[in-house]
């Protein structure tokens, strides 16, 4: 009992600064929204339609950026693992830059490449392959794509960890026993590095819940996700006790998706 | 007793002139091989003799830089391995860990589209041959490591394959485990009928199985013989000293049966070479008794083995032997004198 | 809010009343220079154009550096005043927020001992928040789009998608987008307020299907009319005027543009409030408020300082144009700008 006690001692600043930072924040944040003993603000959080539909809209966005991120991540990460280590210094580069750039910078960058004037639209119509721009910009598409451009990280590391974690052997033994190159996919790649598949998704659909910048900036003030709203309500209308009462919903649900993916990860580990 | 699956059809292999390079490194030079119908050959050879880079090449993960593989006299060489009906059961088994050990066995079956009433009565037919009838619904890391032994041999033999390769598969088998696998292996191979390319470093393990073994060093192969052939006969130094314990000696022939080594010490032995020509001599530990060569020397090491003593011993000529004596009574201390000798037809010339 | 915080603030009461009763003379009081102030305001280009108008003078004339944060945040204000760790010395502060946080009781009285208004046009001379500039929303156009002066004129013409095609760009903020709505539905200027909400929003149904984009931040619509993303956009005056300045494609209607006084204040419980003052002081210089207008065009409240400003530049200031356009009513929005921001949000949301 006591040495497996002293085992937790390294632990220990970790989890204090857990606690200072975050838990007591979070405990903090959770009394606001309860502030005078009342569950007003949870009241209108899950009963006025607009909240509703901003909970909704953040969710159906999270969504759409897990599955493209997860479409275009796989690949990426499975090229990553399978390449010699030098092309894959090389992707990796690629892959993180985006991690490295500052937002705004970024954000500024999709405008000169996804505008009405911007390159994409003059090539293709220059190319004539439309006779009006499309736009791909200050819409849904834009929101999208910039988040899946700071997102795709979180998704390529998991499954490039899962993927080097399948034994090669495995894969000579299925091609050995018949299999072409799409079932050796379907059958071996993709049953091991499921995993990483749900680490991944988990992560990016976390972080989705809360983005505030890139939709702010790209959406053209159509999107509008949660995290925006709670801004609102932080530092224009003041009103503490609801921002809170938001955020705590919005805490509880990304526990219970955490909560789920965990689940099924360990069912499909079994 | 399980019934043989039916509609086998075992064929022969041929490989000849294979050339394979990794930059510098020379893994195959020039090696060819004729492996007849239902046959078990052991590749044998230290890590680094090329024999995994063979195997690999006829399982077809390995392209060869030149040379050929021919299956039933069928140039096989540019067929990709799922294509080449080849069943292989690798160093670690590499069964799949997320499917059961029924459904590792029907993989091959699934692969090659056999319907589903068929699978089903083949992998239980397979899986009753290995003895596992009753695991079919665990996985892999519910199983110890005999049981998965057997599955990857089950999943190897499956489908009917033409050839069976067996890489190092008793390896990461406890001693006696092993032995009883390599037995279960020979008999099951011998009663399919399979033609069979076993590949081990391990010397005695060779001799417990093969019909056959292929010597390899430095991508050569070294002799192909039978297994009394190489322990009896090595056709060279490496052969001699790979396969069993072995006193090794060179000299020159001085007249017919004697070649006198260097040192000066003259050994009577039957061989046919000329006078003048250099030449190789083996001893094994085992067939010293009485003869007409005498060794008199000092025990400098004694270890009591069960059935025999093993004698490191010191020669008043100058060489030192080891020495094989039945275990009959007190082991010998370092120190004390013997004498030890040989008859011309126990000593190997090549 | 603890016991700690009650007792400061009942200290601090009692040392504002003993400050007012006006007992002891200022300049014997004065207390020790700090090395440095700090002054909190939007960032981007104001920062530069305070510098050379009143930052690098307020250095010169007490040996205080000027160190400046943005952006002007009314959140942050709040939890600095409430946890008694006020970092900002002076800050900037929205014209709603401005009366929300008087009423709150987060700022500062102005000393008029040391911040001379005299000069101020009666209105803005406020107890609590010194009225630092004037700026207005304004149609920014691109002269390419609408050759020979034929871009729209007033809101009805912004509203007239036929007459004056093309994408267009507002604000996602219920000001001035609210009026602007109700003054294109015939309502006159002086008669805006009380906002009718129903009223407003269903004549906005109207343009949302014309604006590409709604924007959240100041630059956005000079970038967007660059671009070309948009041809028409809502902004804010010097926004549109820095490009101009520089030559850009662009040019300002300002008939019924949305006026507003920009506004600083001293928060509660400010480490130099005394040295802040001081600061709004060198901001309420003619000469200096010239300088800044000149900058930004953005006009400085006192009256004398336009007397300071070139010919060139006065085109350019909204002062200029105060009869044509209307003024925003802070107090209004301090009342219901949280219905209307929520109003806003929800018609946003509003599959169209």
């Amino acid at each position: 009992m006591s040495s497996r006690w002293l085992g937790a001692w390294p632990a220990i600043p970790a989890l204090l600064l857990l606690f200072v930072f975050f838990l007591y924040p979070v405990v903090r944040m959770l009394g606001f929204s309860i502030e005078g003993g009342t569950l007003d603000w949870y009241t209108k959080a899950l009963g006025e339609s607009l909240y509703l539909q901003v909970f909704w809209n953040t969710f159906e966005i999270a969504f759409w950026v897990t599955l493209i991120c997860l479409l275009l991540g796989y690949p990426l990460g499975f090229l990553l693992a399978t390449t010699t280590p030098g092309w894959a210094t090389v992707g990796f580069i690629f892959v993180l830059l985006p991690l490295w750039t500052s937002v705004l910078v970024r954000t500024y960058a999709w405008m000169v490449l996804l505008g009405r004037n911007g390159v994409f639209n003059r090539m293709m119509l220059e190319a004539g392959l439309i006779s009006d721009p499309v736009p791909m910009l200050n819409n849904f598409s834009g929101v999208l794509i910039g988040m899946v451009h700071v997102l795709l990280p979180y998704m390529v590391l998991p499954i490039y960890g899962a993927v080097r974690r399948v034994d090669p052997a495995l894969v000579s033994a299925a091609e050995g026993l018949g299999a072409s190159n799409s079932r050796i996919f379907r059958r071996v790649y993709l049953p091991l590095t499921l995993p990483g598949i749900f680490a991944g998704s988990v992560i990016v659909f976390v972080l989705s819940l809360g983005f505030f910048i890139t939709p702010a900036l790209l959406g053209g003030g159509r999107v509008v996700m949660l995290a925006v709203m709670i801004e609102q309500q932080i530092h224009q209308t003041l009103n503490w006790p609801f921002a809170a009462a938001l955020s705590a919903v919005l805490l509880v649900f990304t526990l219970a998706v955490y909560a789920a993916a965990q689940r099924f990860t360990r069912s499909a580990d079994a | 007793m399980a019934t043989r699956p039916t509609g086998l059809k075992a064929a022969d292999l041929k490989v000849s002139g294979l050339q394979k390079r990794y930059g510098d490194v020379v893994a195959l030079d020039g090696v060819s091989l004729d492996i007849a119908s239902g046959e078990l050959l052991t590749i044998l050879g230290p890590s680094g003799s090329g024999k995994t880079t063979l195997l690999k090449v006829v399982a077809g993960f390995e392209k060869p830089d030149a040379g050929d593989v021919r299956i039933d006299g069928a140039d096989i060489t540019a067929l990709p391995p799922a294509r080449r009906d080849i069943g292989m059961v690798f160093q670690h088994y590499a069964l799949f860990p997320h499917l059961t050990v029924r459904a590792n066995v029907a993989f091959p079956l699934e692969m090659r589209n056999v319907p589903r009433a068929e699978i089903d009565k083949r992998v239980s037919e397979t899986l009753q041959l290995v003895e596992l009838g009753g695991y079919e619904q665990r996985l892999p890391k519910q199983l110890s490591g005999g049981q998965q032994q057997r599955v990857a041999l089950a999943r190897a033999i499956v489908f009917n394959p033409r050839l069976l390769l067996l890489d190092e598969p008793f390896g990461a088998l406890d001693r006696k485990l092993r032995e009883t696998m390599q037995l279960e292996v020979r008999r099951l191979q011998r009663r399919l009928g399979l033609t069979t390319i076993f590949i081990t470093h391990d010397q005695e393990e060779a001799l417990v199985l093969s019909d056959r073994i292929a010597v390899m060093n430095k991508g050569r192969i070294q002799q192909v013989a039978t297994t009394t052939e190489i322990y009896e006969r090595p056709a060279n130094d490496f052969v001699a000293d790979f396969v069993g314990e072995s006193n090794i000696f060179h000299g020159t022939v001085t007249e017919p049966g004697v070649v006198s080594l260097e040192g000066g010490r003259r050994l009577f032995a039957n061989h046919s070479g000329k006078v003048g020509q250099r030449m190789g001599v083996l001893m094994r530990p085992e067939r010293f008794g009485r003869g007409t060569n005498v060794f008199a020397g000092e025990v400098k090491e004694a270890v009591y083995l069960g059935v025999s003593f093993k004698l490191r011993i010191a020669c008043d000529d100058g060489l030192e032997l080891i020495v094989r004596q039945p275990a009959r009574g007190p082991l010998p201390a370092p120190g004390t004198r013997v004498n030890v000798a040989i008859e011309p037809e126990d000593i190997h010339v090549f | 809010m603890n016991i700690m915080n009650l007792r400061r603030r009942q200290a601090m009461g009692l040392a504002g009343a003993a400050a007012m009763s006006g007992v002891a003379p200022a300049l014997a009081q004065e207390p020790p220079k700090p090395a440095q102030i700090v002054v909190n305001h939007s960032g981007g280009s104001m920062g530069s154009a305070m510098r050379k108008a009143f930052f690098t003078g307020y250095e010169k004339k007490y040996g205080i550096r000027v160190v400046e944060t943005s952006p002007a945040d009314f959140g942050k204000l709040r939890a600095m005043v409430d946890s008694g760790n006020v970092e900002w010395d002076v800050t900037e502060i929205g014209g709603q927020d401005a009366i929300r946080a008087v009423e709150m009781k987060l700022v500062e009285k102005i000393d008029d001992k040391i911040v001379d208004r005299s000069k101020y046009p009666e209105k803005v001379r406020t107890p609590y928040v010194f009225a630092s500039s004037v700026y207005t929303t304004i149609i920014g156009y691109r002269p390419d789009a609408f050759k020979n002066d034929s871009h729209p004129k007033s809101w009805a013409d912004w509203w007239d998608v036929k007459k004056f095609p093309g994408a267009r760009s507002m604000r996602n903020h219920p000001t001035d987008n609210l009026e602007f709505a109700l003054i294109a539905d015939g309502v006159p200027m002086d008669k805006v307020y009380p906002i009718d909400f129903d009223r407003a929003f269903k004549k906005l149904d109207q343009i949302k299907p014309h604006v590409n984009v709604w924007w959240s931040t100041g630059q956005q619509p000079a970038q967007l009319l660059l671009d070309k993303e948009v041809v028409l956009a809502t902004g804010w005056n010097g926004r549109f005027y820095d490009i101009i300045k520089k030559g850009g494609p662009i040019a300002i209607e300002w008939n019924q543009g949305a006026l507003k006084q920009g506004s600083f204040v001293i928060p509660r419980g400010a480490k130099n409030a005394y040295w802040g003052q001081k600061m709004l002081a060198e901001m309420s210089i003619p000469q200096q408020q010239a300088i800044y207008a000149s900058e930004l065009g953005y006009p400085g409240l006192n009256l004398e300082s336009l007397n300071y400003v070139d010919a060139k530049v006065k085109p350019f200031l909204p002062t200029q144009y105060i009869d044509k356009q209307f003024w925003i009513d802070d107090s209004w929005y301090a009342e219901n700008g949280t219905k209307a921001l929520e109003l806003w949000n929800a018609w946003l949301l509003k599959k169209a």
